[in-house]
């Protein structure tokens, strides 16, 4: 990856927190790199907001180190951090104006009242709040909130943006344009930025690298692209989108590679294609497996048509773009599936 | 290095000042109560065999034990219909019900105590009204009798179970009514089996506020009661006068001091779950004594429209009938708790000499009586200045001491504020004695200071409920943000922290000011022979002389709480969106 030519800005030495026996975060090592957008993702429970916290400075490690800019920060209070937090309920402090809520970063800085308001101005107009700045935050719809604490966060410029389930409030469509938001903010502002969520359309939408959690481990760090396509455990290939576990296939999973032990095939549904047992056969057909088996369901959603095929000792999910001129199976139909060789995933088991 | 960063940076260390004032005054002056009243050093019981031996101290305990529950089941039974009416109707008859059982609550318990005595005597109200009619010749001996001891401790403990019940009934998913109806419940039955056994917390909670309290009671039946009506409180102030023997005094005070916390162990824990007892009971107690708070929030801003609406009504009193009698209750209720106050306001400006009701004529001269007679404005000043040296003292205290233990872990919180609240639950016999025995090592006896920091140790603990209660509310993510941007401890708890919790801090300093305006039994015990606070000239005079100049002082008092309750009302509508608090819920 490009970014890996960047300079560190977050380092996590082995850092752990325990709240009481349990470990929220266990040994949690990692390098964010300035100027890129991390995404924390993880089933709940899984340590994402400690980490978060841990960062900010409002939990402190039981052990290892936190390094910002290449410095310890174990002695630094969360108000000399320097950074932009969004907080999930947004936080917005209900008793003064967005127009005060906005300059509060900049009193707290020392920034003259002249010089505050011309920031204000400028960042409410790129948030399109123009006309909002005397309002209270509780007058403000969700979205609306949500841009004015983007906004306070970014408007001292800080070197590092924390984001702790930024969308989370927010409804379907709204979340969608939000994260369009989002992505041009960080592209303007270049701004390290670390964000947490549970939902992973977000993260893979958003992030040039997501980080994995689980049980307070870290499961895998990668791009998008690399963490979907080539998952490194069996979590993460379930985890983000769906995945087909071949556990006892009865029949030999064909690879280029050899299988590493301790793993098991991984295959995703929308690399396999169903077609009828009588079907001609690929021109490349060399480069594939196929196996037949039978149709237990169909299920039709929207642009996709989802078979589960009994094959082996398996229940393969099958997912096909809808599109005309297709055979349509049937629960029952004898069907053959066929994929790439190189299509299968060996993933840690 | 670490630990010592640590231990500063917990916050703990702001409840230190509260501790201090409460254990010097009150907390270590217990201890040693308890070991004279074990003869230590050499530890016996002989004294309590004493108390247990002697028929007519027994005869008191019961007969305390005896009054306070009669009061408790009179308060339920007219309390738990008024609170159900007054949760039935629309929201602005809801309010303003409330407020109306708000400002007797407010009211000066002495001034509520002479009404009794206006309305009851010889020449009162009722005795005169019935003299007019033809309908008897001579008074009937209404004063000094058990029932005028009834009345006056329901009139004055009635509010407590009002507002608690209240706040219950609110409580309560009004959908579960129209859930038990739509299941075909017939309207009494979806009551009995879904709305009364979800408002017995409220039950309880009410009943022990009040029976606990009534068991302290000390002025109202010596004002009202005849001297057969003796509660252990008055009894104990007698030996106190009488002979200063620290030993029979102390054990007097265990026994009663026992009996409210043997009451409050068995019926404040919460029997539903083993876990985490004692912090739901300590927190039982500061909703209890934060529901008014709780009611001023909701009248002054109109935060949260899920409330009850007149459709509880209508699922059980859908006839007209019911419609009739409840309307006829509640007016009733309020009569009760409202009337005996504009009967002093009368008073007060009556023409006779005596407390004759209604007064031959109208005259200002009570008022003018009050204000040429320097024992009284001078008594009124002296409770001024300890009023404002209390609420200063405490509201500081008190803040801080709540704001520490807001940030430290729920079960030392529980402990610690149960401490604080000790002298709030205590009768106050028991405090003031406790009190007396502290100041006179610090040699403050008859002195203002000494006067204030016994006031102060009931004054803390209504700032730290109160300001408690708000704190619960308030979200610790506002000063993380504040923090992120910038902001170091101090700045964040002046911009964030404060401005949010001052209308708790605002009710807190009302309280302790009130409280303290208000005390007279241990005021009575710290006073010394020179220092005369108001209450106190005003419960002297109503033993001795019985003249209508009180009555005057009385309806200025009525008027304090109206006052407080107006100044309330503009502080907290200017504060209007922070109390809307409009921080919308994570969406998960
Ligand atoms: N203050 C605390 N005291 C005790 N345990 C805590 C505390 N905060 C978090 N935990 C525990 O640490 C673990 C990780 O919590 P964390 O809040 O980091 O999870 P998360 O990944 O953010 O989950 P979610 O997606 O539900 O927000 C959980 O098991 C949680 O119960
Ligand atoms: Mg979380």
């Amino acid at each position: 990856m490009q970014s890996s030519q960047l300079p560190a800005q977050i380092e996590f030495c082995s850092v752990t927190k325990m709240y009481g026996p349990i470990p929220a975060v266990s040994n949690l090592s990692l390098i964010v790199r300035r100027g890129e957008f991390l995404t924390i993702l993880g089933p709940s429970g899984s340590g994402k907001t400690t980490t978060l916290m841990l960062l900010a400075g409002f939990v402190t490690p039981s052990k290892g180190d936190i390094l910002i800019g290449g410095k310890s920060v174990a002695a630094v209070p969360s108000y000399r951090r320097d950074q932009g937090i969004v907080f999930q309920s947004y936080a917005l402090f209900p008793h003064l104006t967005v127009r005060r809520n906005l300059e509060f970063p900049l009193e707290m800085r020392g920034i003259r009242s002249a010089e505050r308001a011309k920031r204000v101005e400028r960042i409410l107009k790129r948030v399109h709040l123009n006309d909002f700045g005397g309002r209270m935050p509780s007058q403000l719809s969700g979205g609306q909130q949500q841009r004015v604490a983007l906004a306070r966060a970014l408007i001292a410029d800080p070197p590092i943006l924390l984001l702790d389930e930024p969308l989370g409030a927010l409804d379907r469509n709204l979340r969608e344009q939000m994260q369009v938001e989002l992505k041009g903010l960080h592209k303007e502002f270049g701004i390290t930025t670390v964000c947490v969520t549970h939902d992973q359309d977000e993260a893979l939408t958003l992030s040039d690298r997501i980080v994995v959690m689980r049980e307070g481990r870290i499961e895998q760090t990668d791009a998008p692209e690399v963490l979907y396509d080539r998952p490194a455990t069996r979590f993460v290939a379930n985890f983000l989108g769906e995945a087909n576990i071949f556990e006892n296939p009865g029949f030999k999973i064909q690879s280029d590679v050899v299988q590493p032990s301790g793993t098991v095939a991984m295959l995703r549904p929308e690399r396999i294609g169903v077609a009828a047992p009588a079907a001609p056969q690929h021109a490349d057909s060399d480069l594939r497996q196929s196996v037949t088996g039978t149709v237990a369901d169909m299920i039709y959603a929207g642009p996709l048509r989802k078979y589960h095929v009994r094959a082996g000792g398996d229940l393969i999910v099958v997912r096909e773009h809808v599109a005309s001129g297709q055979q349509i199976f049937r629960p029952g139909d004898e069907v053959r599936l066929e994929w790439l060789r190189s299509d299968v995933r060996f993933v840690a088991a | 290095m670490n630990t010592l960063q640590k231990l500063a940076g917990t916050p703990i260390w702001l409840a230190v000042p509260a501790f201090a004032i409460l254990l010097a005054i009150f907390g270590i002056p217990m201890v040693l109560l308890f070991l004279i009243s074990l003869d230590a050093p050499t530890f016996s019981v002989a004294n309590y065999q004493a108390f247990f031996g002697h028929g007519a101290n027994v005869r008191v305990l019961f007969q305390t034990i005896e009054v306070s529950l009669v009061a408790t089941t009179l308060c339920l039974i007219i309390g738990y219909p008024a609170a159900y009416l007054i949760t039935a109707v629309s929201k602005g008859l809801r309010t303003t019900l409330v407020v109306l059982v708000v400002i007797p609550y407010l009211t000066s318990f002495l001034v509520r105590t002479y009404a009794w005595i206006v309305i009851l005597g010889d020449r009162g109200l009722i005795n005169n009204v019935l003299r007019d009619l033809g309908l008897i010749s001579s008074p009937l001996q209404l004063l000094y009798t058990r029932m005028a001891v009834y009345l006056g401790m329901v009139h004055i403990m009635l509010p407590l179970m009002i507002l608690p019940l209240v706040s219950v009934m609110l409580g309560i998913d009004k959908s579960l009514m129209a859930a038990a109806r739509s299941m075909g419940a017939r309207p009494f039955a979806a009551f009995w089996r879904v709305f009364l056994p979800l408002s017995l917390p409220g039950i309880r909670s009410g009943s022990l506020l009040v029976f606990v309290l009534c068991l302290g009671f000390y002025i109202t039946p010596a004002a009202l009661g005849g001297l057969r009506d003796a509660m252990l409180s008055t009894f104990i102030a007698a030996q106190v006068e009488t002979s200063f023997d620290m030993a029979r005094t102390a054990t007097s005070a265990f026994v009663l001091l026992g009996i409210a916390v043997v009451m409050l162990v068995i019926f404040g824990l919460d029997l539903s779950g083993p876990r985490g007892r004692a912090a739901r009971t300590s927190w039982k107690w500061v909703h209890l004594f934060g529901t008014p708070m709780r009611y001023f929030n909701e009248f002054a801003a109109y935060y949260r429209a899920k409330y009850w609406n007149a459709s509880l009504y209508h699922a059980v009193a859908n006839n007209r009938w019911w419609k009739i009698s409840g309307t006829v209750f509640v007016l009733l209720t309020m009569c009760f708790l409202l009337f005996p106050s504009i009967v002093v306001i009368i008073m007060s400006f009556s023409a006779g000499e005596f407390l004759q009701f209604p007064p031959p004529g109208i005259s200002l001269k009570w008022y003018r009586s009050f204000f040429d007679d320097p024992s009284w404005t001078g008594a009124a000043l002296t409770s001024i200045q300890i009023g404002l040296g209390v609420t200063l003292l405490s509201t500081i205290v008190g803040t801080l001491a709540a704001y520490g233990l807001n940030r430290t872990v729920p079960r030392l919180r529980s402990f610690l504020t149960l401490v604080v609240l000790a002298p709030i639950t205590f009768p106050s016999i028991v405090v003031g004695i406790a009190a007396y025995l502290g100041l006179l090592k610090f040699g403050l006896i008859g002195t203002k200071t000494g006067i204030a920091l016994t006031h102060s140790l009931g004054a803390i603990a209504y700032v730290l409920v109160i300001v408690s209660a708000t704190l619960a509310n308030f979200d610790r993510r506002l000063e993380q943000a504040a923090m992120s941007m910038g902001a170091g401890p101090l700045w964040t708890f002046i911009r964030v922290t404060l401005p949010l919790i001052r209308p708790g801090i605002t009710g807190g300093a009302l309280f302790a000011f009130m409280h303290s305006f208000d005390e007279v039994v241990k005021t009575s015990l710290v006073s010394g022979v020179s220092i005369r606070t108001l209450p106190l000239k005003m419960w002297e005079d109503m033993r001795h002389e019985i003249d209508p100049t009180i009555a005057a002082l009385a309806s200025l008092l009525v008027l304090l709480p109206v006052v407080w309750l107006i100044a309330l009302y503009v502080t907290w509508w200017r504060s209007r969106p922070s109390a809307q608090r409009a921080l919308p819920e994570p969406a998960t």
